[in-house]
């Protein structure tokens, strides 16, 4: 991977360039001390050290409402809808390019997800080393520290005033060198990232899963009648905040609208989840998970084992913003998965 | 992977109502044709997405055989709510909606030169007509086929003419029950699983199609291996919710499958072990 | 369409804020008036000849013992009834009435009208009368009153949200007010304002009424083990709006 060393003040004029083509995005913290991803302005300040974005960025690819179709009434036609902005995403960390790489699996799976490429085509992304970790995450102990593809640069802060870049995709490359020629990092540079990459998951690894991470799927096998789902899901509120807030949580509802004058309308997907109670209700009302405790299994079961089954990794990359949406306390994969393996006695 | 042209996932093509039969209070058959002049090409068992603009898209299973050249399809949809309220609504020549044909199937090629036991609870019949008619438009490429058929009255059995002329069949044979009779009921009572005494057969030379309300398997699958059938021959459809047909929305799972592109119909050695399928 | 549906609205115990959020909707109204014939607005009272309706939207929650017999009459002269707004869905502000001395929430509710209403535990229209479809929300929010009404012209039934406003609050992408010491009934209430008291600063008061498997012992479990708030100030937020529904108890 080529990889050129950038210095700050460097990077205002880039992005500046950049937006002339691109939506851009880039973590700005607001005055309660929140950071999300905000449209870049120039007066933007990027927020650096940032731990974890308060919302996840499938929004930028799989909006939480979004057009499918526009149809005609009376003529019963009905015309696809795909909309897709170049947008470029700066300062991603890599559990969210992790469960990016993880949506453009799923979606691709079997028939591919069109509205989805669409948007997924459009964005640029350019990944950055964290420098803090959030308390309540735990990336580092479920694979999700390091990813190698899906980015189209890597920014890893090394000075106060410079950054190394890895570029991967001949876009980054062209975006990065888009103000002219920039000089290739040397190997103490390079050096110097990988320490800092290092320190950062040293950080990580204070908070985790107490066993290795593939050890999951197998560990769900042994606990589908496990006492712990009902005894957290009494606490459920079945309020989907832990589904809507994961970045690799997926799925929606689809529904329409007419317009005023009923002549035209158009029919859209909307953010839903395993966790809210009509999820899997059918008709003569009969509902597939009926209890809270069905339901908070599930989501464990998608994310320990089921998606494993799928793609070879977790359903969780260790952001912890469940954890932190979950206003009862009981959304937490780190903790369930700890919780069983203790059961086992496996602990050391 | 990048989508070509402007294709999408989730844009049904058009279709037209073109008849509409009466089954029992709340069913009917529709019988659509397909604008662009081609066949479905379903195989018996799957599904396809309807689409009634304005009011939403429900997944139906198609209940007429696969024929091909031919451009019309039969559904057989019960009133229960908005889209299917909508549909027993539309009048003849009226255009709707659909995607698919999406998800598994009934594997004819494994069923054939072997008995066919067919187990239909209520509206499970309809998709299992669409493998019966299958079967029966090649006729001599399959061993016996029996279909038991279990209503909950006989108010609601559908297809109950076309069912009459099966019955005079001599190529096959039906056995029907319902659960509870009225007046006018000759036939046998009581639920589906009173059949399984009255049929004698090869058990290592049959395939079961299975399908009926969640209830049912619990109940009949039982019986089927009791009578010596391997459960590798034993096939069952699962209905989920379904909102995209694709695999995507999440809405079907069953454990770790999607009912939508693994199923509906399954392999019951493939599902046996999730504890949500059954 | 062959034929204009006959609509009408009536008012029982209420603000009528309801009504004004449907007169402000002024462009959507009158696309819509193309596909509706408005028959009744406001008064109509016990022994008006008007009707039969295809569809009422009744406003207000049953507060006197007269106002029965005028909303059966209303219901029987109504293909559809409609209850529109809280105080109609599920008794409303008014059933804070129900919890407090009657001169504290005469004043308190009613003021100076206050002396119009022998006293009579508030219920929503629901109570009384079967009721096809709810517009819940105080006020109703004037997207999903078109919604609604649309979905009915084409003779579906109405898509209702049922599932909480945190769901939508999410969706909005707002900071959750319990990450800022604050207290919210996102978590209970039924979504389909679109959070918008939590997207504006507020927090959710429950307007809209509990959403179908609210866990209210979970719900406090949040508010007071969790959040820290008292049993009193927990107490003052239920009150607010779901008085007629178990959330108080
Ligand atoms: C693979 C498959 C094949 C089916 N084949 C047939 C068939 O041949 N004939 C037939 O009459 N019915 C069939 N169904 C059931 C049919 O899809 C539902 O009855 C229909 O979706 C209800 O839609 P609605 O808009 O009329 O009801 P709604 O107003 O949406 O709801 C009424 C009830 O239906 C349930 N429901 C809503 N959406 C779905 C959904 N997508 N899938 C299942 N239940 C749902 C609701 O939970 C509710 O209880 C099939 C379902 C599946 C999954
Ligand atoms: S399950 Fe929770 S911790 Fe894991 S990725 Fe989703 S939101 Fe993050
Ligand atoms: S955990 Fe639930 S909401 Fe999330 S992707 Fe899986 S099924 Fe969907
Ligand atoms: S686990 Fe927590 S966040 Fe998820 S639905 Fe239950 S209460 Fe809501
Ligand atoms: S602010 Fe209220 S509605 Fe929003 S997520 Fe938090 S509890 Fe739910
Ligand atoms: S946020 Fe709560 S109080 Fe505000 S409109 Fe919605 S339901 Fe009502
Ligand atoms: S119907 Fe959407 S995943 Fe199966």
């Amino acid at each position: 991977m080529t990889a050129y060393t950038v210095s700050m003040e460097h990077i205002p004029p880039l992005l500046e360039l950049w937006a002339k083509e691109y939506d851009v995005h880039v973590p700005v913290r607001d005055v309660d001390g929140f950071v999300n991803f905000s449209p870049w302005r120039p007066s933007a300040e990027i927020a650096w050290d940032y731990d974890v974005a308060y919302n996840s960025l499938k929004r930028f690819f799989l909006p939480p409402r979004e057009d499918l179709l526009r149809f005609d009434l009376a003529a019963s036609t009905a015309e696809p809808v795909m909309e897709a902005p170049l947008q470029l995403l700066f300062g991603v960390h890599p559990y969210d390019v992790k469960a990016i790489n993880q949506l453009d699996q799923l979606m691709d799976q079997g028939t591919a997800d069109v509205n989805y490429r669409k948007r997924r085509e459009a964005t640029v992304l350019v990944a950055l080393t964290p420098e803090h970790v959030s308390d309540l995450a735990f990336w580092s102990s479920v694979g999700a520290d390091s990813v190698d593809i899906g980015f189209d640069m890597y920014f890893t802060r090394i000075s106060p005033s410079s950054f190394y870049v890895e570029v991967l995709s001949p876009k980054g490359e062209e975006l990065l060198l888009a103000r002219g020629e920039l000089p290739r990092s040397t190997l103490p540079e390079r050096e110097a990232a990988k320490r800092k990459k290092a320190a950062i998951r040293a950080k990580a690894d204070k908070n985790g899963i107490s066993f290795p991470w593939k050890q999951t799927p197998k560990l769900m096998s042994r606990h589908w009648d496990s006492p712990l789902w009902r005894n957290k899901a009494r606490h459920c509120l079945s309020c989907g905040s832990c589904v809507m807030v994961c970045p690799t949580c997926y799925c929606f509802d689809v529904r329409e609208e007419a317009d005023l004058d009923l002549k035209g309308g158009r029919r859209f997907r909307e953010w839903d989840g395993c966790m809210l109670p009509s999820f899997a209700l059918v008709a003569g009302d009969h509902n597939f998970r009926p209890e809270a405790r069905d339901r908070y299994r599930h989501r464990y079961f998608r994310k320990g084992k089921y998606i494993f089954d799928k793609i070879g990794e977790l359903g969780c990359v260790g952001c912890g913003r469940c954890v932190n949406a979950c206003t009862t306390g009981i959304a937490n994969p780190m903790a369930v998965f700890n919780d069983l393996w203790e059961a086992d006695n496996h602990e050391s | 992977m990048s989508p070509k042209n402007n294709f999408s996932t989730y844009a049904p093509r058009p279709a037209t109502l073109v008849k509409k039969e009466k089954l029992s209070d709340l069913v009917s058959l529709f019988e659509f044709e397909q604008d662009n002049g081609k066949a479905l090409a379903h195989k018996p068992g799957q599904f396809i997405m309807l689409s009634i603009y304005g009011i939403g898209e429900a997944p139906f299973s198609v209940s007429s055989a696969p024929e091909a050249g031919n451009a019309r399809f039969e559904l057989a949809v019960r009133k229960t709510g908005t889209v299917t309220n909508a549909l027993h609504d539309l009048k003849e020549g009226t255009k709707v909606g659909i995607r698919g044909p999406y998800g598994s199937y009934f594997p004819v090629q494994k069923f054939m030169g072997k008995d066919t036991l067919f187990v239909a609870g209520g509206l499970g019949y309809i998709p299992l007509r669409s493998l019966l008619r299958y079967q029966l438009k090649h006729r001599d490429e399959y061993g016996r086929i029996i279909v038991l058929l279990g209503t909950r009255n006989p108010k609601e059995r559908i297809f109950v003419d076309r069912l009459a002329q099966l019955k005079e069949r001599t190529d096959m044979e039906i056995h029907e029950t319902v659960d509870v009779p009225d007046k006018n009921w000759k036939g046998n009572v009581g639920v589906i699983t009173t059949l399984f005494p009255k049929v004698e057969i090869n058990p290592q030379n049959t395939f079961v199609a299975m399908v009926g309300p969640p209830i049912m398997y619990r109940f009949c699958i039982g019986p089927c291996m009791d009578k010596g059938i391997p459960s590798k021959h034993i096939y069952v459809s699962l209905e989920r919710r379904m909102k995209c047909g694709l695999g995507k929305c999440g809405h079907c799972q069953i454990n770790g499958l999607s009912a939508c592109v693994e199923g509906p119909v399954f392999k019951y050695d493939d599902i046996a072990p999730l504890s949500e399928a059954i | 369409m062959a034929k204009k549906p006959k609509i009408a609205f009536f008012d029982f115990a209420g603000c009528e804020g309801d009504q004004l959020q449907i007169a402000n909707l002024e462009e959507a109204l009158l696309d819509l008036l193309g596909h509706i014939d408005i028959a009744a607005f406001r008064e109509v009272h016990t022994g008006d000849t008007g009707g039969p309706y295809d569809i009422s939207f009744v406003e207000g929650s049953i507060t006197r013992p007269e106002d029965e017999p005028r909303v059966k009459e209303i219901r029987d002269k109504s293909k559809l009834l409609v209850a529109l707004g809280a105080c109609a869905s599920i008794g409303g502000i008014n059933c804070m009435k129900n919890h407090m001395p009657e001169s504290v929430y005469r004043e308190h509710v009613y003021g100076d009208k206050a002396r119009w209403y022998p006293t009579y535990a508030a219920r929503p229209v629901s109570a009384v009368v079967k009721v096809d479809a709810e517009v819940h929300g105080c006020p109703i929010d004037r997207g999903e009153f078109v919604r609604i009404v649309k979905e009915l012209l084409l003779g579906r039934t109405p898509w209702i949200a049922d599932y909480p406003v945190c769901v939508e609050c999410k969706i909005a992408g707002n900071i959750c007010r319990y990450d800022m010491g604050r207290m919210c009934l996102g978590i209970v209430t039924r979504a389909g304002c679109n959070a918008c008291c939590i997207t504006e600063g507020a927090h959710c008061w429950g307007c809209r009424g509990l959403a179908p498997h609210a866990n209210l012992d979970a719900a406090r479990y949040a508010m007071q083990d969790r959040a820290g708030f008292t049993r009193e100030e927990v107490q003052d937020l239920l009150r607010m709006y779901l008085g007629f529904s178990q959330a108080t108890l």
